[in-house]
């Protein structure tokens, strides 16, 4: 298990590339959700599929999550922008890379392309959305929930998950009462600075939305390709917030597509660029 | 990478390896050291593994037979409920395949 000390966190990443010796084609980071969610919902899904697509895969834990190290406080998003940015300093990642992010992933995804946008090749979003100030309530109030009624009131709660929801869920919502309970995460989400729509639209590099046809979050499509320069989004009906797990190799195939056609007009502009540069 | 020593593709000495492996996980990662682990015993139910510890079992995996064995291919492959009813049993028949398909190339 590869654990790298960004100088504030130990984080836990998982490394995969294309296994036949060929040198990849360009790297991808892919960063999970939050409190029930870890690299295992990449690791086991597209993960495999990237790899074998030529691409250079870093997943990690984000911390508090997975095997990361789970410091009692530090959860804004700025805090977890300043991880991965830290991350890809450790691992000597210095190209541009393409991001790929789960619900609140992509959240940080795409604040790591507002902070960096010439360092963003490309960001996927899958059922997610920058953070404004929308996100920043909503967010605070599925975490009140969180905090409130399972971490304080765990008996009860996981009982009814138990006998509603199952057993997984129900281990899964014991893995989130703790997160909630041993760390700041529950305040410091909510309170992050969030970013103008001039800090949004600076993301020109193009971005693809992902949403679950059933998920609320279907209707940020059309406000997020209005917003952004470069932006389509895919709705891939009969799904809720759990696409990426559940249709996993059609949100493996548009974003292979993505990364693909980025690359491609990528290399174009170089060439023109050294064209013009001969020309001159 | 290269395996630490040599592998025999058979049943019962993958099970054994991975018996091993798994009971070094449960103990490095949940202090359980009493665990009757078989080929019926399974991943979610019996041991309660989280996808998390999966991730560890598949570099466990990896340091054991080098990429002859991948585990992720393995479970990518699969349905949600076939992950869920996942027995070691059937990751050793697995794993047999995979090494007896790398001694054939």
């Amino acid at each position: 298990m590869a654990m790298v000390d960004t100088g504030a966190v130990r984080l836990h990443v998982q490394r995969i590339g294309p296994r036949d010796g060929r040198p990849a084609t360009a790297t991808l980071v892919l960063v999970h959700g939050l409190l029930t969610d870890s690299l295992a919902s990449y690791y086991f899904t597209v993960a495999p599929a990237f790899a074998a697509a030529g691409l250079d895969v870093v997943m990690y834990d984000l911390r508090g999550h997975g095997r990361s190290e789970r410091p009692a406080d530090g959860y804004t998003l700025d805090d977890g922008v300043d991880d991965l940015e830290a991350l890809l300093d450790r691992l000597a990642v210095t190209g541009p890379v393409h991001l790929v992010g789960n619900s609140y992933g992509g959240t940080v995804a795409f604040g790591y392309a507002a902070r960096h946008p010439e360092r963003a090749a490309s960001v996927t979003l899958i059922e997610s959305e920058p953070a404004t100030p929308a996100w920043a309530v909503k967010l605070g109030g599925i975490l009140d929930r969180v905090v409130t009624q399972l971490a304080h009131n765990e008996t009860d709660a996981i009982a009814w998950i138990t006998a509603h929801r199952g057993h997984n869920t129900a281990r899964l919502a014991r893995g989130a009462a703790r997160l909630a309970r041993d760390t700041t995460l529950g305040r410091d989400i909510p309170a992050s600075r969030v970013l103008t729509e001039e800090q949004i639209t600076a993301v020109r590099c193009p971005v693809l939305g992902v949403y679950g046809g059933d998920s609320d979050l279907a209707e940020l499509a059309p406000w997020l390709e209005a917003l952004l320069p470069d932006c389509r989004t895919v709705v891939l009906a009969g799904h809720e917030h759990s696409v990426l797990v559940e249709a996993a190799p059609a949100v493996g195939d548009q974003v292979l597509a993505l990364v693909r056609e980025a690359e491609r007009a990528g290399a174009e502009r170089a060439g023109a660029e050294r064209t013009g540069a001969e020309v001159r | 990478m290269t395996p630490h020593t040599s592998v025999t593709a058979d049943e019962a000495t993958v099970l054994a390896d991975l018996t091993g492996l798994l009971a070094r996980l449960m103990e490095d990662e949940y202090g359980l050291d009493d665990l009757v682990i078989g080929p019926r015993t399974t991943f979610n139910r019996d041991l309660e593994l989280e996808s998390i510890d999966l991730v560890t079992l598949a570099g466990l995996l990896q340091e054991r037979y080098g990429d002859r064995v991948n585990f992720a291919e393995f479970l990518a492959g699969m349905e949600f409920d076939e992950i869920i009813e996942l027995t070691v049993g059937r990751l050793v028949e697995y794993v047999v395949a995979s090494l007896k398909a790398a001694e054939a190339s």
